[in-house]
């Protein structure tokens, strides 16, 4: 059982305060819906708890069972059991799923020989592979699970993937490389029902006792297919709204014009 | 190797052998007679060397020589032709060499040092199908009618540049490979020169396919610590022939290495050329493809990856002399520390090449802000109905695939490994020997990491 805890979060980049204030707390088990509007600071939040440098965090903290992670680097947060699931997967030409995939399995899964030899010998962690048939099985089985043709573990990262394509492929490093908590970044945008019924059962799949998730969305949609336990709104870089799924209900009903008149109108000073 | 016994009308007057190794016609000569050629040789050999001499050293007025400069550059600190041991049997070979014939499975391999033979693993099968693949040492003396028929003649001429014409006047080393008609040659020929200190090398490879025939040669090129080499590369491609060409040029950091290599091809020939330069201190590589009969398809692959001071330049055409051919460029290369590359590449498609469909991208990846890549792509077109394209890009490693790759648990080097690597994937995927694609890969490693 783990919690990862975002108290009083602030962060700018450059000049620009971005994150107000976020207050969140997530624990194994649960899984936790933010639904906010295009630039209230979503993907800004999921950034900063991956370890994006680019972002200042000036105020608060994020806490992983008690211990800050603030000073760790993305893949230190990465091996710590964070995943983040990107808006916008990059593509990285040249570069096999398999092969990528395979390395970060191994680093996650502490595949290392303790003298930083070895094929990939950049420090002690990533000195050793997991063991390429073990992988491969493994590999081929979760693409099945998961829904993602075989070919594509020889193709190149996110390189020519369609939106669904890509967003399936994220669902799939989700499942090799076994989170404590994963941050999905609207991973049900720009999905066909098709694709949509896909990345919901694989985070259904996915969504156990032991692991905690915060779908972000903009849209009430996705919620038909995964149910949540809390659903916060999101706005102006904080959340401003937390309750259960009647939340989303509310949105969906209301839309942002009521959360922008009833619930911030109240808490921002102008 | 000693000198053997004279033909009358090579005598000289000069005693041959006391000279030492010269540049000047006397070396020439004595270079000639220490290898007990041919006259007709002989007076190829001073006929180009009054042809260099002739010739001005580049200018940096030159358009080839404006980014690539000869300061530094003298004649006077290299021997200047090499005076070859006796060959070797292959556990008497050095470590080095041991492990780059092992590491490909090939038909028949040469290894070159000194400007001999240094060992040889002939295959008694290829002879039978009437292949050639020797040094052309050898071929001069077993195969006139072929080399006098084909050396220089046809793909590059002496007076091509002041170095070719140095290069006909002093060449030593080199296989000749002869294809004949309809033969298919299964596994790779490979070619190895490790060049010794303080030498001048002029490595020639020289390749004609016959008719039908099909083929891959592999060069490898080591050494030239203090050197200079100033090699050729001719491919005659007859009819309907397939060729698979690499030339993997990884000298020390020390060597000036001068090469100009072009491809003449027949009518639906199919090449594919692999140019990789990752060594030497400076590069300056014409590299030409000529099509010559319709329905020809060439393609030329460029890999480097310069560090500290190297410098590199790659120069190359595609001609297009024929209707419907196609021709694909690509030279993909990183950059580090001080480094500069140089890419210059002209499509020139002649009236009748009607239908050509060509193409020619340069891509850098710039690893540190003081390398330097300039990429000067043209197009010459005297043709209404074509498809040309070129392009050039410079990119960096971007911050957002280091984090995305990161946020996958790599750490920050494997991160930027990665992308480096997959950046020269695209040249390598075509790389056709899988033990050649390997050992690029291992050298990428090396450079990344070194
Ligand atoms: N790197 C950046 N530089 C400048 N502004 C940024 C940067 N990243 C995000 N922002 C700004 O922060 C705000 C929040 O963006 P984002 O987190 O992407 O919102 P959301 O994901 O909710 O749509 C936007 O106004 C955006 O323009
Ligand atoms: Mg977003």
């Amino acid at each position: 059982m783990s919690v990862l805890e975002i108290r009083n979060l602030h962060a700018t980049v450059g000049d620009t305060e971005i994150l107000k204030g976020v207050n969140l707390t997530l624990r194994s088990g649960e899984v936790h819906a933010m639904m906010g509007p295009n630039g209230s600071g979503k993907s800004t939040l999921s950034y900063i708890i991956a370890g994006h440098p680019h972002y200042t965090v000036t105020e608060g903290d994020i806490l992983l069972d008690g211990e800050s992670i603030l000073d760790m680097e993305a893949d230190e947060r990465a091996r710590a059991g964070i995943f983040l699931a990107f808006q916008y997967p990059v593509a990285v030409p040249g570069v096999s799923v398999a092969n990528f995939l395979r390395t970060a399995v191994s680093n996650v899964r502490g595949y290392t020989d303790g003298n930083g030899n070895g094929s990939m010998s950049g420090g002690v962690i990533g000195s050793n592979l997991m063991p390429m048939r073990e992988f491969r099985r493994e590999l081929n089985s979760k693409m099945q699970e998961f829904n993602v043709d075989s070919s594509f573990a020889r193709r190149y990262l996110n390189d020519g993937f369609s939106g669904g394509e890509k967003k399936r492929t994220e669902v799939l490093q989700m499942a090799m490389l076994e989170p404590k908590f994963a941050i999905l970044d609207e991973s049900d945008s720009g999905l066909d029902i098709d694709a949509l019924q896909v990345v919901s059962d694989g985070i259904n799949k996915l969504a156990t006792e032991n692991r905690g998730f915060l779908l972000i969305t903009h849209y009430q949609r996705i919620l038909n297919y995964v149910k949540p336990d809390f659903v916060s709104i999101f706005f102006g870089g904080r959340i401003v709204k937390t309750g259960g799924p009647e939340v989303a209900q509310m949105l969906e009903e209301r839309g942002y014009k009521w959360v922008e008149e009833e619930l911030v109108g109240g808490l921002v000073p102008a | 190797m000693s000198v053997l016994v004279k033909e009358p009308e090579l005598m000289d007057p000069a005693p041959v052998m006391a000279v030492a190794a010269d540049f000047s016609e006397e070396g020439v000569r004595a270079l000639s007679a220490s290898r007990n050629e041919p006259g007709w040789m002989l007076d190829f050999r001073l006929a180009a060397w009054r042809r260099f001499e002739a010739m001005a050293w580049p200018k940096s007025t030159d358009e080839s020589w404006r980014r690539t400069r000869l300061t530094g550059f003298d004649l006077k600190n290299f021997t200047a032709y090499a005076t070859p041991g006796a060959t070797s049997r292959r556990h008497e070979l050095s470590p080095l060499l041991q492990s780059e014939l092992g590491e490909m499975e090939s038909a028949a391999s040469l290894i070159f040092q000194d400007g001999g033979v240094h060992y040889r693993n002939d295959n008694p099968n290829l002879a039978a199908q009437g292949v050639i693949f020797t040094d052309l040492q050898s071929a001069v003396q077993k195969h006139p009618e072929l080399v006098r028929q084909y050396f220089m003649t046809q793909a590059v001429k002496p007076d091509h540049n002041k170095f070719t014409a140095l290069h006909a006047a002093l060449w030593d080393t080199g296989a000749f490979v002869y294809v004949p008609k309809n033969v298919t040659v299964e596994l790779p020929l490979q070619a190895i020169l490790h060049q010794n200190p303080g030498l001048g090398g002029y490595h020639h490879t020289l390749l004609v396919a016959e008719e039908g025939s099909n083929v891959t040669v592999v060069d490898d090129l080591l050494g030239g610590v203090d050197g200079m080499q100033s090699g050729v590369i001719e491919l005659v491609m007859k009819d309907n022939t397939v060729v698979r060409y690499m030339n993997l040029q990884d000298f020390d950091h020390s060597a000036w290495n001068f090469l100009t290599g072009r491809a003449v091809m027949g009518r639906d020939t199919d090449l594919r050329w692999i140019q990789v330069s990752w060594g030497s201190r400076t590069t300056k590589a014409f590299l030409d493809l000529e099509l010559n009969g319709p329905g020809g398809h060439g393609e030329l692959l460029g890999l480097y990856f310069p560090t500290g001071r190297q410098h590199i330049d790659h120069q190359t055409l595609q001609i297009h002399n024929a209707p419907n051919c196609f021709s694909d460029l690509l030279f993909n290369g990183a950059l580090k520390d001080r480094a500069h590359n140089v890419y210059m590449g002209i499509i020139k498609v002649l009236p009748d090449a009607q239908k050509t469909d060509s193409f020619q991208r340069n891509g850098n990846l710039i690893l540190d802000g003081t390398a330097r890549a300039d990429s000067i792509p043209g197009l010459e077109i005297e043709a209404d109905d074509v498809r040309c394209t070129h392009a050039a890009t410079a990119a960096q490693v971007e911050d957002e695939y280091v984090f995305y790759l990161m946020a996958r648990g790599l750490t920050r080097p494997q991160a930027e490994r990665m992308i480096v690597q997959g950046f020269f994937q695209e040249v390598l995927d075509r790389v056709p020997v899988e033990s050649v694609q390997h050992k690029l890969e291992r050298v990428i490693e090396r450079k990344i990491g070194g």
